[in-house]
């Protein structure tokens, strides 16, 4: 029998009047990886801090290599070998690779003073552990997602640890860069170390898992081998309810004589080139690639944040120019950025505030003032018909779950009324259940006839919501798949078999 | 290897600096003679022991500018004390003082940071305000030129001299080896300490910083009690440079000592900043100051030309930023275009 690492008892914790756990218990075997799965808010961010000594647990015991804590502290947890890689990594951006592999030990040794050959050796040692290289004197800040991310499993291996937990490790990553990981999580594993990987994203699971846990409001409602597990019980263990994603049918639609969006040799050096596709009302045009693939900066183009420096582009059958984000606006396209905290939300402002910040002139009386009772209605009319989840409309964005947030930017852009809508990644980090239902507005949205350009790498998704899927490569469109002509696998192996490009150890910039 | 050495902002300044000091020679030749040279270093000589002190805090991400009170108070306060008692001995003494004084002074603006959790600007802003206040009520409010009998022809004190056909001897004063050694110190304390790489820490992400076990607090106070030592450095040198005391020394002077740094490729956010770029941005706005003088360009352009380089160096982050972004790109992209 293999040795449990990790072993929690009957724990709960509440705040306030929320019961965050509900007297769960779990553990964790020596070399394996156990998937904690759960909606945002079920309790796995919870269980995180309670296993990492963040949280004291109001009851219930913990036991590390057997070893029984009724409280845990954070020292102690990172002493018996447990190491949380949270979504930020926890690195310094304005330092060196090296310096924040090693900069633990530096610290833990005692040391006034600083050897930086010791810090290289130390750094070096620990990246040649897990078999990669990167450049030791590269500044974090300009380094990939992905290699972020080898920086901080390289700091927590070094920090002697013997599980590691991985907070959500594939929200920012490539298929590609989830397939390395992948392997890494694999070779971790051969030399006894055990992995708790968090996540709400079900085929990835059912790639990694050995054992599957699943949490459901506090409650932990399903923990077996993953051997025989599938997506579609998961799913419903995770919601509560069935959610069919398959039997979606994506309808034909009948091509109307002027494409809504017609874009011809659009160029821009350094981002792409020759893209020529059209766009029709009614229609949700998927545009997928590997990161780096120019699909960000189309995008961008289209929305004149990186104005094309040539080609084409034709809305209802008149040529446009669109130099700025105004132009775009004007010409009704709305851009819905992938990073929304950081580009498209002010989270620290009401959500009536967001939602109607792309359309103050619309609700200005005529001598200038903004009356609160339009703005008001705009917003709980949003608020309703895109079903964001708040008692009120006066609160702040960051109140939000992650799929409400990304509804909150949708809103802001639906209520500017735009004929084509960009989206950019829509589902980035939203949980299944809020997922199916953003999938299911962006076929209504289509429905009513406006032309939407959905960029992705996640696959279901794109099979679940679109007519037509153009792949790009190298900044060029090379494929164009219509939906009943390709199935998830095909179009799998299109994306993830091409030449490789966002290559591991490179640096951005 | 030099083709990184070429793209770092120090050299960016430099060539700056170079190119400023050629135009400047070509209108007034007057500018290429050792006794420039030697004028200009002395100028800046206790900017650069301010901007020393103030430069650990701005890479934590701070920004101070009580250091220039703090430099009046106990530079003011010493003299005034030591003048009290018939002090007629030599300059030791008074950097004993005002340096005990410049830690008292740099610890309690750090107490209130660490125990408080304040923003050590907002403390600063009261810091200021209070010890010039401080100085001006309870000491004095002129300018006293009483030195005692040991420090009589200390400004004269030079290194090396040399003649100069137009203004006789010059010389450069021996200052200028206190600010080799404390500008060694600052670079030795950044990058080979723990607690300078601690420095750092906090300011590229404090939280991880006090995860990681960092001593926030202590290295906080640590670098906010070194610029107090550094201020009343900076405040009896030039009391003595200049040969008299002032209540109000340094009153205007904050920004150009921040405005240096930044020069220097300092992020006002933290995180980032060395000590040769802080060196050439206070050799920069000095070679500035002289050159408008010496090519009879008013004295208000001056802070024009310094406005206009501090918007150009704190755009450069920005520009290299936007670039990154939009050739964030493949090597196969690169060369298929």
């Amino acid at each position: 029998m293999t040795e449990e690492i990790l072993r929690v008892e009957h724990v709960s914790k509440r705040f306030g009047g929320v019961i965050a756990l509900d007297d769960v218990s779990l553990s964790v075997q020596t070399g394996q990886t156990c998937c904690l799965v759960g909606e945002n808010g079920s309790g796995k961010s919870t269980m995180i801090k309670v296993i990492s000594g963040v949280y004291t647990p109001d009851a219930g015991d913990i036991y590390v290599n057997e070893h029984h804590y009724r409280k845990l502290t954070p020292l102690e947890s990172i002493h018996a070998g447990i190491q949380v890689i949270y979504q930020d990594f926890s690195l310094f951006p304005n330092l060196s690779v090296a310096e924040n592999i090693a900069i633990n030990q530096q610290i833990a040794s005692g040391k006034q003073l600083v050897s930086w050959k010791e810090i290289n050796r130390i750094a070096e040692e620990g990246l040649a552990k897990i078999g990669i290289s990167l450049p030791l004197d590269a500044i974090v800040r300009t380094l990939s997602t992905a290699d972020r991310q080898l920086v901080a499993i390289t700091k927590a291996l070094l920090a002697n640890a013997r599980m590691i937990i991985m907070d959500e490790p594939t929200t920012a990553l490539t298929r590609k860069e989830v397939t390395a990981l992948f392997k890494l999580i694999e070779e971790l594993k051969s030399r006894g170390i055990s992995i708790l990987f968090v996540s709400h994203k079900l085929n990835e699971i059912s790639e990694i898992a050995d054992r599957t846990i699943i949490f459901r409001n506090g409650k932990k409602v399903l923990d077996q081998d993953a051997k025989h597990l599938d997506v579609k019980t998961m799913e419903y263990y995770m919601t509560g309810r069935k959610i069919d994603t398959d039997s979606i049918l994506i309808e034909e639609i009948s091509h109307p004589s002027a494409p809504l969006l017609y874009v011809k040799n659009l160029k821009l050096s350094h981002g792409f080139f020759d893209v020529t596709f059209e766009l029709h009302p009614n229609e949700v045009l998927g545009i997928t690639g590997l990161l780096g693939s120019g699909r960000t900066e189309l995008a961008l183009s289209l929305f004149g944040e990186l104005p094309a420096d040539s080609g084409m582009i034709s809305i209802s059958g008149k040529e446009v120019k669109i130099k700025s984000i105004k132009d775009a606006i004007s010409h009704g396209i709305a851009y819905v950025p992938d990073d929304r905290i950081r580009e498209g939300l002010f989270l620290e402002q009401s959500i009536t505030n967001n939602i109607v910040v792309s359309v103050v002139n619309r609700l200005i009386k005529s001598i200038g003032l903004l009356g609160r009772k339009p703005v008001r209605k705009e917003s709980d009319d949003w608020i309703q018909k895109l079903e964001i989840k708040t008692p009120s409309g006066d609160l702040p964005v960051k109140s939000l779950s992650g799929g409400n947030q990304q509804r909150v930017v949708l809103a802001k852009w639906l209520a500017s009324n735009p004929k084509i809508l960009i989206l950019n990644g829509p589902t980035v980090g939203v949980d299944v259940g809020s997922k199916a239902e953003i999938h299911e507005l962006i076929r209504g949205l289509a429905r009513e006839g406006m032309g939407i350009l959905l960029i992705s790498d996640d696959i279901p998704e794109l099979l679940q919501t679109c007519h037509r899927i153009l792949l790009m490569r190298a900044g060029r469109i090379v494929q164009e798949f219509k939906r009943r002509e390709i199935t998830e696998k095909t179009l799998n192996s299109e994306l993830v078999g091409a030449p490789l490009s966002a290559t591991r150890g490179k640096r951005i910039g | 290897m030099l083709s990184r050495l070429l793209r770092t902002n120090e050299f960016v300044i430099f060539v700056i600096l170079v190119v400023l000091s050629i135009v400047v020679g070509m209108i007034n030749p007057v500018f290429f003679s050792v006794s420039t040279l030697f004028d200009i270093l002395r100028a800046s000589i206790v900017y650069f022991i301010m901007a020393f002190g103030l430069l650990p805090i701005i890479i934590a991400g701070g920004v101070d500018i009580s250091f220039v009170a703090i430099a009046a108070m106990t530079s003011y306060t010493t003299h005034m004390l030591l003048l009290k008692m018939g002090y007629q001995g030599g300059i030791l003494t008074y950097y004993l003082i005002a340096c005990a004084m410049g830690v008292f002074a740099g610890l309690l603006n750090g107490f209130l940071v660490t125990r408080f959790n304040l923003v050590i600007f907002d403390v600063s802003l009261a810091a200021y305000t209070m010890w010039y206040g401080f100085t001006l009520f309870f000491v004095g409010a002129t300018a006293n030129f009483d030195l005692p009998q040991g420090t009589v022809g200390y400004y004269a004190n030079f290194l090396v001299t040399a003649q100069d056909p137009v203004v006789g001897e010059t010389g450069l004063h021996i200052s200028i080896i206190y600010v080799i050694l404390i500008g060694l110190f600052i670079w030795w304390f950044l990058n080979y300490t723990t607690l300078g790489r601690g420095v750092f820490a906090i300011g590229g992400n404090r939280e991880v910083a006090i995860r990681s076990g960092f001593n926030v607090k202590r290295i906080l106070l640590f670098v906010l009690a070194l610029m107090g030592v550094m201020s009343a450095t900076a405040g009896v040198t030039q009391a003595f440079l200049s040969r008299y005391f002032n209540p109000v020394i340094f009153i205007n002077q904050p920004l150009d000592v921040l405005a240096s740094i930044i020069i220097g490729g300092a992020a006002i956010t933290g995180g980032r900043g060395t000590v040769p770029g802080t060196v050439l941005g206070v050799l920069l706005i000095q070679v500035i100051n002289r050159a408008l003088i010496l090519t009879g360009i008013p004295v208000e352009w001056q802070r024009w030309v310094v406005g206009v380089i501090l918007i150009l160096f704190t755009s450069i982050p920005a520009l290299r930023e936007r670039q990154a972004k939009r050739v964030g790109h493949t090597t196969e992209l690169t060369e298929a275009d």
